[in-house]
């Protein structure tokens, strides 16, 4: 497939918007859909539609082995072990939810210490923040470097005996920096810590083996993955996800119910509680296969040459401040510009068609470090090109003029 | 309705150069403000005297320049005004900003009407308005004097 033509798969980018060409720079917000993912969604309403998992009509049980093929895929996608080690949630952030919410069940105590980091995404904070309140857990923050990344001392000198977890992102969705979640997941695992990834930004950009990271746990945004909303996925060891207990009760996750006891099917089974996002489901799979297509590192080759290239045109630009300049950098460029706040600036791009997202990107606690309240963020996805960023730039140019800014 | 209508010399000028960004001695009403979403916040003071008339009213805070033009007019043409005069000109500008093609308030002068008429561009961009109205969300919550957090999102 060659990458300059890739626009064409996408139909949003068809036609003009308000007049405009589109150039969307919110890749990390939410990535464009191709047109086969969109399409699969329509062909599975249209001719193939029933539940999973439950009746033994044709249309269902074809279903059920749709909804099941894309575990598998999923599984070779990312090499997990066992195809029951990938759970179909609502998004990253019910993953995340569930980790933490069964962890605190069964697994964490009062006391306890986790670490995050200062770039997390409010998704991979809020849920630990409940036990701290609910059972008394404590959460320190490993800090950012002058480049906006996590260096893993940063973390190691957080640990303690009583550390139980580090929840980490994959790749920041503010600065761009790319963890070293290999060399995290070995030091935790030598002191019996258990890791666990937000990968919402690393999983549309990076090439992933859960094996070789070895991380206990992994959330994935499929939205974000060129598939559609209302799906997300958890990668979980199966140890952890046949010890820990199910965390939401309803039909499909049991195995008997009585009225004195209950108990609770077997993996995957087991935390897929009610109707899950079929269409949604089987449509990813298109994601995956367009993904595949490509080749994860004919991905990495093209957003790495294109992030460096729009890293230098703003550097070049004066009164454009960049947030973060990580030697490991993933496709996002945050920026301020001296007198203009983050929001004119993303009103005024989006007179010329230029998407892209201003506020913290719910990174608060980063944006308070940084002394900002908030930045502005273009992201990538596949789709993108050099005149993207071209435009971007003269957008920005716009944007000085009419505030008088040199 | 285009950008430039927006973004007009007034309201640009106004968001370089609050008026009255500062916070007022001695008063007697304040309250805060904030959008979750942009993380803007701002805090109105507001001095009443004797015979109900703004005597003095300010704000501090940060945000964008249509939230610090529209914070800077509001003061400026609040100010010496009678409590229920400053009642009647919020309703007037936030029903305005929500549906109303015009100011309809008798109380301020037509040049003071064209300083606010200039933010009916954001009318046009729905993610915008609140940082039109915040401040005046906030206004109403210090003269009511029940010192609730107004936030845009609630």
């Amino acid at each position: 497939m060659n990458l300059n033509d890739i626009k064409k798969e996408f139909p949003i980018f068809d036609d003009k918007i308000q007049n405009n060409d589109l150039v969307y720079l919110d890749s990390a917000n939410s990535s464009q859909k191709p047109k086969l993912v969109i399409d699969r969604i329509n062909e599975f309403y249209t001719k193939q539609f029933s539940n999973v998992g439950r009746s033994v009509h044709y249309l269902a049980v074809a279903a059920t082995n749709l909804y099941e093929n894309t575990r598998t895929s999923v599984q070779k996608y990312i090499n997990a072990k066992d195809k029951n080690e990938i759970v179909f949630t609502k998004g990253a952030t019910e993953a995340l939810n569930l980790v933490a919410n069964t962890l605190g069940q069964k697994y964490l105590n009062e006391g306890d210490e986790i670490i995050l980091t200062e770039l997390e995404h409010h998704s991979n904070y809020v849920p630990w923040h409940y036990l701290r309140k609910s059972k008394n857990i404590k959460i320190n923050f490993a800090e950012i470097n002058d480049d906006g990344e996590i260096p893993i001392e940063n973390i190691e000198k957080l640990i303690t005996p009583k550390t139980k977890v580090i929840a980490i992102n994959h790749l920041s969705n503010v600065t761009g920096a790319i963890l070293p979640i290999k060399e995290i997941t070995q030091l935790a695992h030598s002191k019996e810590i258990m890791v666990v990834v937000d990968g919402c930004q690393g999983a549309p950009h990076l090439k992933l083996d859960m094996q070789d990271l070895d991380c206990d746990f992994y959330a994935i945004s499929c939205h974000k993955m060129y598939g559609p909303t209302g799906l997300g996925i958890l990668y979980g060891k199966k140890k952890w996800l046949e010890e820990l207990p199910p965390y939401q009760g309803g039909g499909g996750m049991i195995k008997e119910v009585k009225k004195d006891r209950i108990t609770y099917g077997d993996l995957p089974n087991k935390y897929e509680a009610g109707t899950m996002a079929t269409a949604q489901v089987i449509a990813f799979d298109q994601s995956i296969k367009f993904l595949e297509s490509i080749g994860i590192d004919n991905v990495i080759k093209h957003e790495k040459e294109l992030i460096e290239y729009g890293q230098e045109i703003l550097r070049k630009n004066n009164s454009v401040k960049l947030i973060g300049s990580p030697k490991n950098k993933g496709g996002v460029l945050s920026f301020t510009i001296k007198g203009v706040h983050p929001h004119d600036i993303a009103t005024i791009l989006d007179e010329d068609g230029v998407a892209i997202r201003a506020g913290h990107h719910c990174c608060q606690i980063l944006h308070d470090k940084l002394g900002i309240s908030a930045s502005a963020r273009a992201s990538i996805g596949i789709y993108n090109t050099k005149e993207d960023f071209d435009q971007l730039n003269e957008s920005i140019n716009k944007c000085k003029k009419i505030f008088e800014i040199k | 309705m285009n950008l430039k209508e927006l973004y007009q010399e007034i309201i640009l000028e106004h968001g370089k150069n609050p008026r009255n960004l500062r916070k007022t001695e001695n008063f007697n009403k304040d309250a805060k403000g904030n959008n979750p979403l942009c993380g803007d916040n701002v805090h109105v003071y507001l001095k009443l005297n004797d015979q109900r008339k703004v005597e003095d009213i300010s704000f501090e805070g940060s945000g964008c320049a249509i939230s610090m033009a529209s914070a800077s007019i509001m003061t400026d043409l609040i100010k010496g005004k009678s409590d229920n005069e400053a009642k009647e000109i919020i309703e007037d500008f936030l029903g305005m900003i929500k549906e109303n093609p015009e100011l309809k308030n008798k109380i301020l002068k037509e040049d003071d009407k064209t300083k606010l008429m200039c933010l009916s561009g954001v009318k046009q961009y729905p993610m915008r308005v609140k940082c039109a109205t915040l401040s005046w969300h906030t206004l109403v919550s210090a003269m009511e004097n029940h010192g609730k957090q107004i936030s845009t999102e609630d």
